[in-house]
């Protein structure tokens, strides 16, 4: 059974409907990456799993349907998002972005995460006191990651995580996500534009254009395929 | 020095009211953003409840003692706080901030209508102080009169500050606040509650604003419908001046205005009294924020561009 099942999606901001009729799925412990442009629909449809618009069609998560879940209930059940722009709290403290993010739980176990994701992020550590606001970039990235991973998700929603960030620190963070996806074996479903590098990472891939899915299949074969890289990854 | 602690000490116990309005006003935009124009008017209409359920009797002949009736009177302020953002506020601010504004002023201006129609004209509703206000209840200390009253005042207010900042500070619920307050989105997408916290934080509000009408009506030992016109006006200022987003500095700033008004009336009476403290206090407040906007304790926004 797949860990996320998507069928026959619609959504979108008031009178305008940004996707028609998508179906995509997300197996346990897979990275899917959906890849497009600007404008394809790419955050709406992060939006629209994570409950935060209104939405039509069918989302199975884990066997319960979340079609019409609230985002609070969401993240209970286990999907966890980084939003587009990072989403993290600027006036708290880094500290404090990381419980918040484990807000759903009731375990006694937030602290261990904490020292957990210090490890990880070992720059989010030394600025543990800092208000989040003064945090670069490339941090706060880093913070949004550690924060959604806070919930202890069995989903990582990623939003264009490599908008605004230099190639390098790019790399760096997609590093991190493929290796949360091995080692904690959490399934990752990222929605990008900087197809070169989201492709290293991705088991399988969906192409997104104008609100449909175009083209989909194992990372490998999309990129080896010649056509659609030049129509729709353009390099 | 006698008169000058008799003032410092007079500008403390008015200062710790404005500080508890203050209180009220920082929960509420540090959650939502709006400046409550009707906590003042919350404040008296719990008291008006407060009076109304002291002149029950329900254990056989006694009366309700005062400082049950304040709790009540709490939770009254409470759901009232929690229902005007349920109800108003939050349906409101999705179209604009300036209805919220509007509709506000308008609660303000209802809230009085209905005090004065109701209960008006004074003087009829007497209340007890919830401290003792008996002539010779005093101490005196470095040679000032210390009333009772005025010491329960400010001790009750300290303590409320006190509390609130462990809340911020120290709770989960606290945090879920804070995160409101500082991303909305994000808050969602992290399963923080949203609507419950804002109704709670405007909830908060109006039970510290009910706490703050009764020891205001206290104080002149009747409930009026205009007692709380000027209070908020000063409480307003003590916010701005301790920061809007800040519970300590709105208890500096509340504590801070009284004294200043209370000295400048009392060591300049020629050309300060009792009719133009206010400017005194105002004019204070005007330089502080010109050279620290966000307030004495506020957040400054901090952005990467």
């Amino acid at each position: 059974m797949s860990l996320l099942e998507v069928e026959g999606l619609r959504a979108g901001y008031g009178p305008v409907n940004v996707l028609h009729h998508i179906n995509l799925s997300v197996e346990p412990g897979e990275i899917v990456v959906i890849l497009g442009a600007n404008g394809a629909g790419k955050t709406t449809t992060m939006r629209a799993i994570s409950g935060t618009i209104p939405r039509e069609g069918t989302i199975t998560f884990d066997g319960d349907d979340i079609s019409s879940n609230s985002p609070e209930h969401i993240v209970r059940l286990g999907i966890a998002q980084v939003p587009q722009g990072r989403g993290t709290f600027p006036e708290l403290s880094v500290e404090d972005n990381l419980r918040i993010g484990a807000y759903t739980r009731k375990d006694g176990e937030v602290g261990l995460d904490i020292d957990l994701w210090y490890e990880t992020f070992p720059r989010l550590s030394e600025r543990r006191g800092q208000r989040a606001g003064s945090l670069s970039g490339g941090e706060q990235q880093m913070l949004a990651v550690a924060r959604a991973l806070m919930s202890r998700p069995k989903l990582l929603l990623c939003d264009e995580p490599s908008l605004g960030l230099a190639p390098l620190i790019t790399r760096e963070l997609f590093k991190i996500i493929a290796d949360l996806n091995s080692r904690w074996s959490i399934a990752v479903l990222l929605v990008e534009q900087n197809a070169n590098l989201a492709l290293h990472i991705a088991h399988r891939v969906y192409l997104l254009e104008t609100g449909r899915i175009v083209a989909s299949g194992d990372a490998q074969s999309i990129a080896n395929d010649d056509s659609l890289r030049k129509a729709y990854l353009g390099y | 020095m006698d008169r000058f602690f008799d003032a410092v000490f007079l500008g403390l116990s008015s200062g710790a009211i404005y500080a508890l309005v203050a209180l009220g006003l920082v929960v509420v935009f540090r959650g939502t953003g709006h400046l409550n124009f009707a906590a003042g008017e919350m404040a008296t209409f719990s008291a008006y409840i407060v009076w109304v359920v002291t002149t029950w009797t329900l254990f056989g002949d006694s009366a309700l003692p005062l400082w049950l009736a304040t709790i009540g009177g709490m939770v009254f302020g409470f759901a009232l706080g929690a229902a005007t953002e349920v109800f108003i506020v939050s349906p409101l601010s999705k179209k604009s901030p300036l209805a919220v504004f509007v509709a506000l002023i308008a609660i303000l201006l209802g809230i009085n209508a209905i005090d004065s129609g109701r209960w008006g004209p004074p003087p009829s509703e007497e209340i007890d102080s919830l401290f003792p206000n008996d002539p010779d209840d005093f101490v005196r200390l470095f040679g000032a009169v210390w009333r009772w009253e005025d010491i329960g005042t400010l001790i009750v207010t300290l303590a409320a500050s006190a509390l609130l900042f462990l809340l911020f500070a120290k709770t989960k619920i606290g945090l879920a606040m804070r995160a409101v307050a500082s991303n909305p989105d994000s808050s969602k997408l992290v399963g923080v509650p949203t609507k419950l916290v804002l109704a709670g934080s405007w909830g908060l509000s109006g039970a510290l604003a009910a706490l703050a009408g009764v020891m205001v009506a206290g104080s002149q030992a009747q409930v009026t419908p205009t007692m709380m016109f000027t209070i908020f006006v000063y409480a307003s200022a003590a916010a701005t001046l301790g920061g809007l987003d800040s519970p300590i500095g709105a208890v500096v700033g509340g504590l801070s205005i009284g004294v200043v008004e209370n000295l400048a009336a009392e060591f300049a009476p020629g050309w300060v009294g009792q009719e133009m403290k206010l400017s005194v206090a105002l004019l204070c407040i005007f330089v502080v924020l010109f050279v620290k906007p966000s307030g004495l304790f506020g957040t400054e926004k901090v952005e990467r561009v």
